[in-house]
């Protein structure tokens, strides 16, 4: 069943364009309200499909709609992203050279974390080694700001964790750069910065959070589904979808 | 010009302007310049017996800015002055005709006749107000009704109206009007991300050899980079050089015994290094590969290996030849160097 | 591609807008039947590939709102497929169209300047999804409203002294828009939203403000009217002049596909 694209879809793809990212229950909301709006026929449970078609207009432009999980809540979300790297796009006018510049260095120092947290000490400290222009201090916190705002990077207590936009958008960067120092998850098979790690020194797996609080729920003894060494970490609730209103 | 004005410039006298001198602004010159007759001498000063009004150089200057004042005020409060709610355009009109009065040099009604200029421009549109349809549009009314929209917290004490300032405007005041405003536009919206807006160098591959690698075809060497290229040239002739060492030594037993089959594993293991072992294989395999040597399996299902006469190589080409994957752990090699040992013990006593 | 003398100084604005020009000169909208024969030279996903990136270059300088030229586009993105450029642009306006419900629209055919335009409304009342807006639209909002409202044109002063009662002052740093001056006579005028020209014979000099182009196609003079009502209590239909201009069919800005 191959559906055209219709204004329903373009007004899904612009609210997606300005907004990047949305979750699960927010693009059911916005698919349905899409439909609405232009009078389109709306079936619940086929936003998939719906937004298939987008994908396949979208494809040849190097852009797609793609799903993932927050390594925060364990929810679905669908974002926009760009999978082309070309003399075009490096023309973004979004952020200046230095800046992504001290943005990759986050990146690696979250990357390289144990907790896949990086803290704003270490980042200010990076931002006096950029090879690029340097960044003042003020300019730096100005920056994080605006990443956070842009949902490039999330902030909790004064600490910065990859956004889930940015594990979603940024997955084939962060494959080809990281890829001796990331581990996916044991759960899910994503790449996991903030999860849980095996104690036992000849297992060290991984799983998210999220992913923990799944796989052992209701298990009164936690067993790593690796080496069956027991699980010591604590074993966090499944957290329900409409539980939290904020994305 | 009035005649009056005309015959006062003729009878003031002199032609030019007497250059000032040493900033004599105040005073007369009595008795200084001789009396001509002139016509139209514009700035005249000199000893005259008429009004020293005329010739007082500090009450022209005031005259002159007065004009400036009113032009300028017209100027700066246009649409002040446009507002059908009061008469300011006439009030300056009314300053105007008395400045006029004490009007006496050309100067002085140039600027005259610039204030008529922009009134008169003010007039006309003033004027077009009255004509025009519909209500009129007052920009200082829109001023307030903004203010009030975005949140305006005016203030009860009419003191602080003294300052100029009534009322604080709240932080968010300017998003809650570009909220509303955003209806008016059909702005589209713009497309933001991070992948492919910056270049990385990718991280050089890691120096491992690795054993099982194939290797790299001649296309692969083109696109490569120099650096790694040159990294794999190297391996390559070292590879390269230890096969055809393996490949004499193997013709070499087989010479020496060419009916005595030699066993493969007894071939490859060295007793003293698992990694020399796992060498021996993979430099073995090429020869496998290559057609050089064959790998059979003898009565008791033991595999053996032989050379490959020259001429012997079968015309099929590789792809006709059946591949196998040989591996071994440290844990088999310990166990087959023990085997080994024992059958060379084993053949020694014999 | 002429040797042309590079002038050593640094070139000042004006300068580089001769030098576009000049290399927009170079490129001659090729005829249709070269088109035609260009076409015969290339396979069909070679120029659906060049649409591609056509459309991702229009994507990046939409960001900033800065109008698109033809004589950036054929530097850097149609190069040498410069005998097809109609059918590449007319292939990236039917994606725009089709994909993203936008319009890609010449608005300066003479010097072959392009901007990005929403052909769907925008949805009225807030929404979880309407991302906060940029205070700029509320300034830019109050500047075209006077204009309109006064008749298409109005002297610079007019602007200022409106923007001084809103505590927004043009000689000062602003909280939100920081050098409002430029602002208004830069940033606003780069992105076409306003015309800022020199009013002939004054001095010292003067200027006047006009709606620009982009303007012109994005906002809805119907819209803006009826907020006026909405502001001052009154009708819209009050204002019958501008009313008038409002719906005249000149007005329109594209078809209206948004249903309540």
């Amino acid at each position: 069943m191959s559906r055209q694209m219709g204004d329903s879809h373009r007004r899904f793809l612009q609210t997606m364009m300005a907004n990047g990212i949305v979750d699960e229950q927010g693009a059911k909301t916005l698919y349905q309200r899409c439909c609405e709006i232009h009078n389109t026929q709306y079936a619940p449970d086929k936003l998939d499909e719906f937004i298939d078609i987008l994908n396949s207009r979208l494809q040849p432009l190097f852009m797609q709609i793609r799903k993932g999980m927050s390594e925060e809540n364990g929810q679905q979300y669908y974002a926009l992203v760009n999978m082309a790297e070309t003399d075009v796009t490096r023309m973004s006018s979004d952020y200046a050279d230095n800046e992504l510049e001290l943005f990759q260095k986050t990146m690696d120092l979250i990357v390289s974390s144990e907790n896949g947290k990086a803290c704003s000490t270490d980042i200010l400290n990076s931002a006096d080694t950029l090879t690029t222009k340097k960044l003042k201090k003020s300019e730096t916190e100005h920056l994080l700001q605006r990443l956070v705002h842009d949902k490039w990077l999330t902030e909790k207590r004064g600490e910065y964790t990859l956004s889930t936009r940015c594990i979603i958008e940024m997955e084939p960067y962060i494959r080809t750069m990281y890829q001796d120092q990331v581990k996916v998850c044991h759960i899910c098979h994503n790449f996991a910065f903030q999860c849980q790690i095996c104690e036992n020194p000849a297992c060290s797996i991984k799983i998210h959070n999220p992913c923990v609080a799944r796989y052992f729920k209701g298990r009164s003894e936690p067993r790593c589904p690796a080496c069956d060494d027991f699980w010591p970490h604590e074993i966090p609730e499944v957290r329900r979808p409409h539980s939290h209103s904020r994305k | 010009v009035s005649p009056d004005r005309a015959r006062r410039r003729r009878e003031t006298g002199g032609d030019e302007e007497a250059p000032r001198q040493n900033g004599s602004g105040s005073g007369r010159r009595r008795g200084d310049q001789p009396q001509t007759d002139g016509d139209g001498g514009d700035s005249a000063i000199g000893s005259n017996d008429l009004q020293d009004d005329d010739n007082d150089p500090g009450l022209r200057r005031e005259i002159r800015s007065k004009y400036r004042d009113l032009i300028n005020s017209v100027q700066q409060n246009r649409e002040d002055m446009l507002s059908p709610s009061n008469n300011k355009l006439t009030e300056v009109l009314e300053q105007a005709n008395k400045l006029f009065k004490d009007v006496r040099q050309a100067r002085e009604a140039a600027l005259d006749a610039q204030l008529l200029v922009v009134a008169t421009d003010l007039g006309k549109e003033k004027a077009s107000q009255l004509f025009s349809e519909g209500a009129a549009f007052d920009p200082t009314a829109f001023a307030e009704h903004l203010l009030s929209f975005m949140g305006l917290n005016r203030l009860e004490d009419g003191d602080d109206e003294q300052n100029g300032v009534d009322g604080y405007l709240p932080q968010d005041a300017w998003h809650r009007l570009a909220r509303r405003a955003d209806w008016c536009f059909r702005t589209a919206p713009s497309f933001h991300y991070m992948m492919g807006s910056f270049h990385a160098e990718p991280p050089p591959p890691k120096q491992r050899i690795e054993r099982q690698r194939k290797a790299p075809s001649k296309e692969a060497k083109r696109i490569m980079p120099t650096q790694l290229r040159k990294m794999e040239e190297s391996h390559q002739e070292a590879t390269e050089k230890e096969v055809e060492r393996i490949l004499g030594y193997l013709r070499g037993y087989y010479g020496d015994e060419p009916t005595s089959p030699i066993s493969y594993y007894e071939f490859v293991i060295d007793p003293n290094s698992f990694s020399r072992t796992v060498e021996n294989i993979f430099h073995t395999s090429f020869l496998i590969r290559d057609g050089l040597a064959r790998i059979y399996l003898d009565k008791a299902k033991l595999p053996c290996i032989e050379p490959v006469e020259e001429g012997e190589v079968e015309a099929g080409g590789p792809s006709s030849r059946k591949q196998c994957i040989i591996s071994i752990s440290p844990k088999m090699w310990r166990v087959s160097k023990f085997q080994l040992l024992t059958l060379q013990q084993h053949k020694t006593l014999l | 591609m002429a040797q042309r003398r590079r002038q050593s100084a640094p070139q000042n604005q004006s300068q580089a807008a001769a030098q576009e020009e000049d290399d927009d000169l170079t490129f001659t909208q090729p005829s249709t039947s070269q088109v035609q024969r260009g076409l015969e030279k290339v396979t069909n996903a070679q120029v659906d590939q060049k649409t591609a990136e056509v459309v991702q270059y229009v994507l990046v300088k939409d960001q900033k709102k800065i109008p698109i030229r033809r004589a950036d586009l054929v530097k850097h993105v149609v190069k040498e497929y410069r005998n097809i450029y109609p059918e590449i642009i007319k292939r990236a306006v039917r994606t725009f169209d089709q994909v993203f419900g936008l319009s890609l629209v010449e608005i300066d055919t003479k010097n072959h300047i392009y901007i990005l335009v929403n052909k769907l409304d925008k949805e009225e009342g807030a929404s979880q999804f309407n991302n906060p807006t940029n205070p700029k639209i509320g300034l830019l909002f109050v500047i075209l409203s006077v204009i309109f409202m006064k008749g298409g044109v109005v002297r610079e002063n007019l602007i200022w002294n409106t923007l001084k009662k809103l505590r927004v002052d043009p000689g000062e740093k602003h909280e939100e828009f920081g050098d409002v001056k430029k602002v208004v006579t830069d940033e606003f005028v780069r992105q076409r939203y306003l015309e800022y020209a020199r009013i002939p014979h004054t001095e010292p000099a003067e200027y006047e403000f006009r709606w620009g182009q982009r303007a012109d196609m994005e906002v809805s003079k119907a819209k803006i009217l009826e907020f006026m009502g909405q502001l001052h209590e009154q009708e819209p239909q009050s204002w019958s002049q501008q009313y008038r201009e409002a719906h005249s069919s000149s007005a329109q800005t594209g078809t209206s596909s948004s249903q309540r």
